[in-house]
């Protein structure tokens, strides 16, 4: 467990290292990503201002911040960015290191986790409802039964390396 | 019949009743035979914020299970299908990756080789099967609807990894509604996102997304909208009443999967449809 906990790190600083050096190199600053941002106008997330902190090596600020977690992850950044730099995968990496250092995970990532971990699957079978407020399970209405990991120790045991150290 | 598996994935498979229903109705009707295969996960991207080496590994798993039944798979969750065609992209052109990946993958005999292709409803439609087949189906035309289209942002973007549809202006699904007899039309919030991915950590904002375009889809002068994803249809139809109560709208959107829209114009069963599960107000539309 801890080998894989120091493998992963290694990973996603390499990443992030990598991203980095990319960015240095290519992003200019044009802000087309944040004109198309989803959550720019609700949440105020700016991906060219990220871009511009972590060129100057601001990123344990950026990892600590609660902005990083506002991404919708639309790909519109990812898309229409002229150099190809991709703030949405920049993103990505900056939450998994959040995660890593042992920040609070926000919302319901934990037990979504913790589900596909025990099942396989981000929730368990759910009972719904219909229009006029009956009840109705998957074998009511004929659906074949879930497929999921049909031996669960063997896919737990390599998620659990892979999973973090909290969960 | 043409063969593909069917990738469920976790939302269809565990709540979003009425998509697979009407996949399975209607995909038969044109000549699609599909497989059940038991051992698929999760695609691992609703987790990719916590870690994205995870991800990478789950869509590859379900890859691997997939490439053992030699069939393409038929993925009809867009955000699913995103993760299965980034994974292949990743692993088809990192060899490192991949034999690190395959490691992992032999403690439950799998390997991935590569060799699947990923489908999704929306290319199902219209490449696969084409328009022309679908015309021929077509019993009960949606005469006089006007009907907007949502494709999602998981099937849209990002176009280097290769996905069904233009990424700024798709028309796929227009194509489907128009075979279908029904009237589309272009509008400006066409491509803005549902805010499915955010409703696990800032449910409010995610709702208000919901809301907003739902209530430009109504200002528009549409009698529905479609769509292609079940967390989208989570949002705009099964959340549509608390995303009216965030933006402060009381909001009757009619909000359908395309696939039952297939149904209904094929003069299928509602109920074999599922859309006695749609929680939107569905029966004002007279199809």
């Amino acid at each position: 467990m801890a080998e894989a906990q120091v493998e992963l790190r290694e990973e996603i600083n390499n990443r992030l290292l990598r991203l980095q050096n990319e960015l240095s190199d290519y992003c200019f600053q044009c802000a087309k990503c944040t004109s198309g941002c989803e959550a720019h106008k609700l949440l105020e997330l700016e991906p060219h201002k990220i871009m511009a902190l972590l060129k100057r090596g601001l990123i344990d600020e950026m990892v600590n911040s609660d902005v990083i977690w506002t991404c919708m992850s639309c790909f519109k950044c990812r898309e229409r960015c002229p150099q190809k730099v991709s703030p949405v995968d920049v993103l990505f990496a900056l939450k998994n290191l959040a995660v890593m250092g042992g920040k609070q995970i926000p919302g319901n990532y934990t037990s979504m986790l913790q589900s596909i971990l025990s099942m396989g699957l981000i929730q368990d079978v759910q009972e719904v409802q219909t229009r006029d407020m009956k009840t109705r399970r998957r074998e009511d209405l004929g659906l074949p039964r879930v497929s999921k990991p049909k031996d669960a120790s063997k896919f737990q045991m390599v998620l659990t390396k892979l999973a973090v150290e909290k969960v | 019949m043409k063969k593909y598996t069917l990738y469920p994935g976790c939302v269809m498979q565990t709540e979003q009743y009425g998509y697979e229903l009407s996949i399975r109705e209607v995909f038969p009707v044109l000549g699609v035979e599909l497989v059940d295969v038991e051992n698929f996960s999760c695609c691992g991207e609703p987790v990719k914020s916590i870690n994205q080496l995870l991800t990478l590994y789950l869509s590859a798993r379900n890859l691997a299970i997939a490439e053992q039944q030699g069939f393409d798979l038929f993925v009809p969750c867009s955000v699913c299908h995103f993760a299965l065609s980034e994974c292949k992209n990743i692993l088809d052109n990192d060899g490192g990756m991949r034999s690190r990946v395959n490691e992992m993958l032999a403690s439950e005999d799998l390997e991935y080789k590569g060799k699947v292709g990923v489908v999704h409803t929306v290319d199902l439609l219209y490449d696969h099967v084409g328009v022309k087949e679908i015309k021929k189906h077509v019993k009960k035309p949606l005469k006089g609807l006007k009907i907007a289209s949502h494709y999602g942002c998981h099937l849209v973007r990002p176009s280097e990894i290769g996905r069904p549809v233009d990424s700024e202006n798709p028309m796929k699904i227009e194509a489907v509604l128009e075979a279908l007899g029904a009237e589309t039309m272009d509008y400006a919030e066409k491509l803005d996102c549902c805010g499915g991915l955010l409703l696990v950590n800032l449910p409010e904002s995610a709702l208000t997304k919901t809301g907003q375009k739902l209530q430009a889809v109504e200002e528009h002068g549409f009698d529905g909208l479609v769509t292609v994803c079940p967390w989208c249809q989570r949002m705009f139809d099964s959340r549509q009443k608390k995303a009216g109560e965030t933006v402060a709208a009381k909001l009757e959107v009619p909000v359908f999967y395309l696939t039952q829209l297939l149904g209904l114009a094929f003069g299928l069963d509602e109920r074999k449809l599922g859309l006695d599960l749609n929680l939107s107000p569905v029966d004002k539309l007279k199809v």
